[in-house]
Parts: C-alpha cells; sequence; structure tokens
C-alpha cells in the first residue's frame, strides 16, 4: 500500500509539473499584460524606465521558460509570489478567498448527501410506482437544469420582484456595524440563493446515483437470503443492500474534493460571491499571472488528491481490493 | 398438374426465421422502446430543423423574391453574407425589403418569413405594413408582434432565439466531433499499442483532466484575438477529450485480445487497419454515450461562456448572450425565462438520448432481457 502511494504521488508531481508548464505557457502567451491596465489609464504618466522595471520585477522582460522556471523555484520554497493586480501574496489572496467559497461548498455537499440518501433509498424501494416515477422525472430534469439560469430566476424571483432575499454578494453594507448574531444571520441570508444553486444539481445526481447502485444491489443473492430468512423489509434496504452502495459513494467523495475549492466560477460571478471562482475570473481578466498560476496549483493538487484518496479509500471499504 | 410453385406453400409452414438483426438495428429496436428518449430524439431532430429553416421562421428578408425580372433567395444572408445578392446592396435597399421591392419594382413579389423580425436590429415604424416599431428599454414585455418580449435595443428575442439556435446546436456537434475524434485516436494508440504510448497518453489525458475545464477554456480563449464561435468550438473540443478517450481506451484493451483480432492479425492486417476497421466499430456504441452527454455539457459551457461575456462576438445571437443581456437587468424576465428555457430543454434532451443509449448499448441490460 505505502509503495502504491509513494508511486502515485511521484506521477501526481509530475503530472502537476506538466500542468503547470502549459498553464504558463497558456497565460504567458494571451494578449496584454498585467500592465497594460494600468498603462491604459490616462490619468496616470508612467515613464518608460518605470515600465522596465516593472516588467522586471514581474520576469515580463524574460521568456516565459525563465520566467516559469524562477516561479517553480519559488515554489518549492514554498513563496506563491505576490499578486500583481492587489499587491498581496497570493497564498494570503487564496487565504482570504477560500473561506467563502467552502461555506457555499461544504453547506451544500452536507446538505446534498442529507436529502439524497433518503430520497435515492426512498426511489428504490418504491422502483416502478408512479410516485417513484415522478420523483425520478423532476430530479432528473433537475439534473439537466443548467444553474446560472436557475440563479437568475432565483434572483428575479427572490430579489428584484419581492424583496425577500438580498441580491448579490455576502455582507450587507452595514454588516461592520452588526452585532454577531446579525452577521450570522446576514450571511445567511446571502447564502441561501448560491447555496440552493449549488446544491440542487448535485442532490439529484447523488439520489440517481444512490438509487441505480441500490438497484444493483438489490438484485444479488445476500439480499434474497436476507429476505427468505424473514428480515424486515427497512433492515434489508438500510442494512444490507446500503451499506454495500457505499463504496462508490464513498469514491465519489474523493472525486468532489476539487469541486470544493474550485467553486462554481460562473455562480460566484453572478452572485458576486468573494471566493476562488471569483478570483479566478478577475485574475484572468487582469493578467494577474501569480494568482492565476496559485489558483491552478490549487485546483489540480486538489484534483490529484482526490483521485488519490478515492483510490485508497476504495481499497479501505472494500477488503476485495488492494494494490499491493 | 398445378403449375403454381409449391415455393409459398413451405415458407408458409417454416417458423419464421427472423433474419439476424445487425448490432446497430438492435441497438434501435431497444432504444426505440424508451419512450421519453425517443421524445427527446425527435426534439432535437425538430431543433434542427429549426436551425435549418431559421431564416424562413423569424426574419426581415423574404425567403423568394422576384426583382425586376429575376428570382433571389435573400434570406440566404442570414447564413452567410454574401449569399445575399449584391443587387439589393447596390439599389440601396438598406436591409429593409419590404418597402423597397413595392417601390423600385412595382411588379415585384415575395413570399416573407413566418414572422417578421431580425436578430440583428430593431424593426422600426411602418417597415412591415401598418405594424408599431419594436418597443426598447425595458417596456418589450411579450405581445403578439414579439413573441417573446424584446431586448433593450428593441430587437426581437424570438428572433434571435430561432437563429441562436444554429449555435447551440453547432457547438454540440462541432465541438463534440473534434473532442470524440482526438479521444477515439488517443484512447486507440492507449489501448491498442499499450507500453509507453499508453504511458504517454494517459499522462496527456491526466493532465487535461486535472485542470478544471473552465480555466482551461477561458485561458486558452484569452488568447485568441477576435475568438468567433469556430475557435470557441474548437477549445471546447480541445478540451473535453479526456473522458472519451478513457473509455476508449478501455474498450482497445478489451478488445485487443478478442479473436477477431487475433486473426485478423494472423492474416497480415496492419496495425492501423486493425485499430480503426476492425476493432472502432465495436467499440463505437459505448464511445457514443460520453460523446452525447458531451453534447449537452457543450451547449451547457458554450451558454455559460457567452454568459459571462467570453463567448460569440455580440453580433451573434445565441442564447448565453441574451441571458447575459438579461442579467443586466433583471426586470426583462422574458430575456431570462425564454432562452433559459431553450437552454435548459436542449440539455435535457441531450441527456435523455445519451441515457437511452447508454441503456440500449449497455451489454447487461441486454442479457437480462433477452
Amino acid at each position: 500500500m505505502l509503495s502504491y502511494i509513494v508511486r502515485r504521488v511521484l506521477i501526481g508531481l509530475m503530472t502537476l509539473f506538466f500542468i503547470t508548464c502549459i498553464v504558463y505557457a497558456l497565460i504567458r502567451s494571451m494578449p496584454g499584460s498585467p500592465l497594460t491596465l494600468e498603462l491604459m489609464d490616462p490619468s496616470r504618466k508612467i515613464d518608460p524606465e518605470d515600465i522596465k522595471r516593472m516588467e522586471a520585477i514581474f520576469g515580463l522582460d524574460k521568456p516565459w521558460y525563465q520566467a516559469y522556471g524562477i516561479w517553480l523555484a519559488n515554489l518549492v520554497q514554498l513563496d506563491m509570489g505576490r499578486s500583481l493586480l492587489q499587491k498581496q501574496p497570493v497564498s494570503w489572496l487564496i487565504g482570504q478567498r477560500i473561506g467563502p467559497t467552502l461555506l457555499l461548498s461544504l453547506t451544500s455537499l452536507f446538505l446534498a448527501y442529507l436529502l439524497s440518501i433518503p430520497m435515492g433509498l426512498y426511489a428504490s424501494v418504491r422502483a416502478g410506482k408512479t410516485d417513484e416515477r415522478v420523483m425520478s422525472t423532476l430530479l432528473y430534469m433537475l439534473y439537466s437544469f443548467p444553474a446560472f439560469v436557475a440563479a437568475l430566476l432565483l434572483q428575479i424571483v427572490f430579489a428584484v420582484q419581492h424583496d425577500w432575499l438580498p441580491l448579490l454578494g455576502m455582507y450587507d453594507e452595514q454588516h461592520e456595524t452588526f452585532t454577531f448574531g446579525e452577521k450570522v444571520r446576514d450571511v445567511f441570508l446571502h447564502s441561501i440563493m448560491p447555496v440552493t444553486c449549488y446544491t440542487y444539481a448535485s442532490l439529484a445526481y447523488y439520489s440517481r446515483f444512490i438509487r441505480s447502485n441500490m438497484m444493483e444491489v438489490v438484485q444479488q443473492d445476500y439480499i434474497r437470503t436476507a429476505r427468505a430468512k424473514g428480515v424486515s423489509e427497512v433492515k434489508v434496504i438500510v442494512h444490507h443492500a446500503f451499506r454495500n452502495t457505499l463504496i462508490p459513494l464513498v469514491t465519489m467523495i474523493g472525486l468532489t474534493l476539487p469541486t470544493l475549492l474550485s467553486g462554481s466560477i460562473i455562480l460566484e460571478q453572478i452572485f458576486s460571491w468573494p471566493g476562488m471562482g471569483r478570483l479566478f475570473f478577475e485574475s484572468i481578466t487582469a493578467r494577474d499571472y501569480p494568482t492565476i498560476m496559485g489558483l491552478v496549483l490549487v485546483f489540480s493538487v486538489l484534483t490529484l488528491l482526490g483521485q488519490l484518496l478515492a483510490d485508497i479509500l476504495y481499497a479501505v471499504v472494500d477488503p476485495r481490493v488492494s494494490y499491493s | 398438374m398445378s403449375t403454381s410453385p409449391p415455393a409459398p406453400h413451405i415458407a408458409e409452414t417454416i417458423p419464421d426465421a427472423a433474419p439476424a438483426r445487425g448490432y446497430w438495428s438492435e441497438v434501435w429496436l431497444r432504444f426505440r422502446r424508451r419512450r421519453l428518449a425517443m421524445l427527446a430524439l425527435v426534439y432535437i431532430i425538430f431543433l434542427g430543423l429549426v436551425a435549418l429553416f431559421a431564416p424562413a421562421i423569424a426574419g426581415t428578408k423574404p425567403v423568394v423574391c422576384k426583382y425586376k425580372g429575376e428570382i433571389y433567395f435573400p434570406a440566404l444572408g442570414y447564413f452567410k453574407r454574401e449569399w445575399e445578392n449584391p443587387v439589393f446592396y447596390r439599389d440601396r435597399f438598406r436591409r429593409e425589403y419590404p418597402n423597397n421591392l413595392q417601390e423600385k419594382d412595382p411588379e415585384s413579389w415575395a413570399i416573407w418569413p413566418l414572422v417578421y423580425q431580425d436578430p440583428y436590429r430593431r424593426v422600426r415604424e411602418g417597415e412591415w405594413q401598418d405594424r408599431p416599431g419594436n418597443p426598447s428599454g425595458n417596456q418589450g414585455n411579450p405581445n403578439e408582434i414579439n413573441l417573446f418580449g424584446t431586448d433593450s435595443y428593441g430587437v426581437d428575442v424570438f428572433a434571435q432565439m430561432v437563429h441562436g439556435t444554429t449555435i447551440a446546436l453547432l457547438v454540440g456537434f462541432v465541438s463534440m466531433g473534434i473532442a470524440g475524434t482526438i479521444g477515439i485516436i488517443v484512447g486507440a494508440l492507449a489501448g491498442y499499442l499499450g507500453g509507453w504510448v499508453d504511458i504517454v497518453c494517459s499522462r496527456a489525458i491526466e493532465v487535461v483532466l486535472c485542470v478544471p475545464a473552465l480555466v482551461l477554456i477561458l485561458a486558452i480563449i484569452a488568447i485568441i484575438e477576435k475568438p468567433t464561435i469556430w475557435h470557441m468550438m474548437a477549445v471546447l473540443g480541445c478540451t473535453r477529450w479526456p473522458d472519451i478517450a478513457r473509455l476508449a481506451r478501455a474498450e482497445f484493451i478489451r478488445l485487443r485480445s478478442a479473436d477477431f483480432v487475433t486473426a485478423a492479425r494472423a492474416i497480415g492486417v496492419g496495425r492501423v487497419r486493425i485499430m480503426f476497421r476492425y476493432i472502432l466499430p465495436n467499440a463505437l456504441a459505448p464511445v457514443l454515450v460520453p460523446i452525447t452527454f458531451g453534447i449537452a455539457g457543450a451547449i451547457l459551457i458554450e451558454s455559460g461562456l457567452s454568459f459571462l461575456g467570453f463567448g460569440a462576438p455580440p453580433p451573434n445571437p445565441s442564447w448565453g448572450t441574451l441571458l447575459n443581456s438579461g442579467r443586466a437587468n433583471l426586470q426583462l424576465w422574458w430575456l431570462i425565462v425564454f432562452p433559459g428555457a431553450a437552454i435548459f430543454l436542449a440539455v435535457l434532451a441531450y441527456n435523455l438520448v445519451g441515457e437511452g443509449l447508454q441503456e440500449a448499448t449497455d451489454p447487461r441490460l441486454r442479457s437480462a432481457e433477452s
């Protein structure tokens, strides 16, 4: 097992090297540079020497592979560089944005699992009945419903037509003056619509996933045996069948790890939510190379870790799987 | 002695031996049994027809007209600017056909699109019989003239949506066509050849799979100076192939040691021919499933990108662009509800077809049925 993990980590490091290399080359070939924005500002006269100096600081005077080498060398020393846009260390920026994104993604993950497990079990018990068909069809439609359309519709109904929920952002303008209880309530109100949009699609996906796995398991011989022994139906479903569908469910947790942090670029943009997805969008439009690289690095490390975790968990929960 | 041949009589007595059905006709038979999937397929065909006949459904250019003794098809100009005959440009029609045709040639006649509305510009007052001009600003509620309302510039939403169908369908087909080709080739090489080719290809798959799709797409789109809808399709195709490649690789590994492949190799068939003439037809069905789901995904991503303002340049009517203009002013709910419904239905239809295909080609379900 240990040698397997070591081998996977080494391969993962190689993959990371390729990813960062490709992305660095890509973003360096985007038209415009971090300086373009500042140069376009007519109110500020920047003399050519300053531009040269700034280019040297940003590494723009070197070809991309040299600049990439410098970035990599700094990274090995655990330095992700400073954001060109916000003049702050990238790690600090990511630390700032990670909280709001996690607030959305963890809440929605929790809600999705909490609701989808009973729904999936219910659907598998009632398989083929009218109510199950209606529920499954509705869930399937929900699964195909684009989240950004849902977000806009929610905004229209709950924020524009009725003033029930705040339209944008995470905090009220007077957030600073609030007491603790009011602050919690404020963030809660702001997060209702984003969390809904985050949750519904994965809810539909998970419950369908659970149902299809259950349908496979309940056809197994040991379920028939359990029923023949006279075990109650609830116990058969929960204890005998559901426990065995946990395996794919557990591996899926590993695979959702990266989406927990990457957030949804589009949703965070619609709700002006100060999270990682929005940070990425801002840094792409501002050509903020170090921030883009930092975010891509975080996303891809998590994706690789998630895949590794899924494989390890697979071996842990299923004794038939071994990697030695 | 009877002269009639005895053959029909014999044929009647032998129990009707059904001719062995081919693999694909069997898949089609199973697919047809799923009512929802069939409904979805019909809807996709309907969308294809809408895209094909978009200029005849909504437009301001005659489908057919006779002008100064010649027959013209000005509506083709919606597909390609050059296909609109330059004679109308020379005669200063300024894109307004109804009155100009009458004025400049009283003998002329024309067959008009079903709905006289333009996806690119506002229809002005008196342009079409005595109809008032399209309302602009936030006055463009849906009414009998503008079925789905107008946007803030007074451009008809229904016309934009009809013409946007072309983009939505093209994006799905072209990008997944590219992705499917790359994916199948990479998967075939990795699965059939194995060894170091497999290692290299699998790394490539992992690298592309690891970067969040939107990150990669945004970065590539930002590189292109003037992105057109075709660039976007290419980018989508170049980033969405890993899933297909993984499935194709698994299929090729499975079939690599099949008897018919060994037989083909024994009689000296070349490697490329074995891969694409012998194995691929047998591996195609499972690979088609992620391609179908991918089309739904591509439509979602395209509308999402257009929505963010990274999509096709403005004069292109796309469902996502409409949503984007609706977001700027949430009062105009019709800019969100109608295009949103169109995206939803298209995605749903492709997902349903994909699922139908998955179940029709799944060997486990097949054995259970027969």
